[in-house]
């Protein structure tokens, strides 16, 4: 289960016609925007993720990359291989090791297919040429190598199993949590190795961006933060819209906004899953 | 001699310091209990017009109105509550972000736009005119709250 990755090659990718309807949807799910939105005060349409927007984290300021099909400066190259083992295994196009601020851990359990299907409709977006600053991180190529060991324990490339016991909403729900979601990333937290701490799954934690507390997502209806899966639904739908507070601090208002774009089935399976975790 | 005189000159200088410390305190936590008294009324404010907009219950004007100037009441001097001081209080807790205070004209527009779009809530001249008014007011919470108030339990 915990291997340090082997990079993919051609062999490995299934012959698959892509979906753009469904990239769409794992894009939105996936909350790319989030993080590769242009710069503030740049003169690019702030819908596009033409990157560029500063990310503060613990090890330094990441600059997102730019996700547009430009030949240059974004994705206009890059193979089906190349963009499954940035996505899935955490290696870059120079096949250096990628800073998991990139939630490859998460993106690991979704199918190849999915994925591919994220490229596609990434391809259908408008060519920006818009080159991003370097990563300041301190030692950055000291770090990369610090990755490939750091892999060995943080990176679980196990696909997410359907549970026949459970309904098909329930299934649908945790492959979008675990996966594309990323939940994880902020809301279980890690050990001191930076890991995700599995035993206490989205059980809550400090903030990785130094802003509180984020909250645990365990027994949320035994805990009266909602009524039900249905009212977590609405929650996630609309927000502080409809007077739901509790989602827009934290980053988890740019999370909504983007959960407000997916189909209502979606965001009802989401919610079924994660009232139901006890 | 000399050094107890600068004992006892230390010794009211800070008791001096402590007292106008416990003063300030006691502000500090006045105008955050004020904020978190304006936050809870906009709660029960939501609560009440919340299923109107669902659906669940008819929508009521006069009912509407009320939880507007439940609202207006409690929140009535809003902009002096917002001292660099109370970024933290010794007693209250509070989830204000730094930001409140190092983007100070940003979240004085971001209150305009709050105060404008509640403005609209309560002129709102029907049903449809409301929820219209409610949607862009939970906006206004919405875009405030991602800027400047931290996550919690």
């Amino acid at each position: 289960m915990l291997t340090i990755p082997r990079p993919l090659t051609l062999a490995d990718i299934p012959a698959h016609t892509s979906n753009l309807e469904n990239g769409q949807k794992l894009y939105n799910a996936g909350g790319c925007h989030s993080c590769h939105l242009p710069a503030k005060g740049s003169t690019i349409d702030k819908e596009i993720p033409a990157g560029g927007a500063p990310l503060h984290t613990p090890v330094g300021t990441l600059y997102p990359p730019n996700l547009t099909p430009d030949a240059e400066t974004g994705l206009g190259q890059w193979t089906d291989v190349e963009f499954v083992n940035a996505m899935q295994k955490g290696i870059g196009r120079d096949g250096g090791h990628i800073i998991p601020a990139f939630p490859y851990t998460s993106y690991a359990h979704m199918t190849v297919e999915d994925v591919l299907d994220i490229k596609a409709y990434l391809a259908t977006l408008p060519a920006i040429k818009n080159a991003v600053p370097a990563h300041e991180v301190f030692a950055l190529p000291i770090v990369r190598r610090g990755l490939g060991a750091w892999k060995y324990l943080g990176l679980d490339e196990t696909k997410t199993v359907t549970d026949k016991t459970q309904s098909d909403g329930w299934n649908r729900g945790k492959y979008l949590v675990d996966g594309a979601g990323h939940c994880n990333e902020c809301h279980t937290p890690r050990t001191v190795f930076m890991t995700m701490n599995t035993s206490k799954y989205l059980a809550g934690g400090p903030h990785p961006e130094g802003e509180g507390k984020v909250p645990s997502l365990i027994n949320l209806v035994g805990r009266e933060k909602y009524k039900d899966a249905k009212d977590l639904a609405s929650a996630l739908q609309f927000g502080e819209m409809m007077g739901y507070s509790r989602l827009s601090s934290g980053g988890m208002g740019k999370v909504q906004t983007n959960m407000s774009k997916l189909p209502e089935a979606d965001v009802l399976a989401i919610a079924e899953y994660l009232t139901s975790l006890k | 001699m000399i050094n107890k005189f600068s004992t006892i000159l230390a010794a009211t200088v800070l008791g001096l310091s402590l007292t106008a410390g416990v003063a300030s305190a006691g502000a500090v936590d006045d105008a955050i209990k004020a904020r978190k008294a304006c936050m809870k009324a906009n709660g029960g404010a939501m609560g009440v017009m919340v299923p109107m907009m669902q659906g669940a219950k008819p929508y009521d004007a006069a009912a509407v109105g009320t939880a507007v100037a439940a609202i207006e009441a409690a929140c009535a001097g809003w902009d002096g509550w917002w001292a660099p001081e109370t970024a933290k209080g010794e007693a209250e807790v509070t989830k204000a972000k730094a930001e409140i205070w190092s983007d100070a004209a940003g979240f004085k527009a971001a209150s305009a736009a709050y105060s404008a779009a509640l403005t609209g809530v309560k002129g709102a001249a029907d049903e449809a005119a409301f929820k219209t008014a409610f949607g862009a007011f939970g906006g206004t919470c919405k875009s405030c709250h991602e800027a400047y108030r931290m996550p919690s339990e």
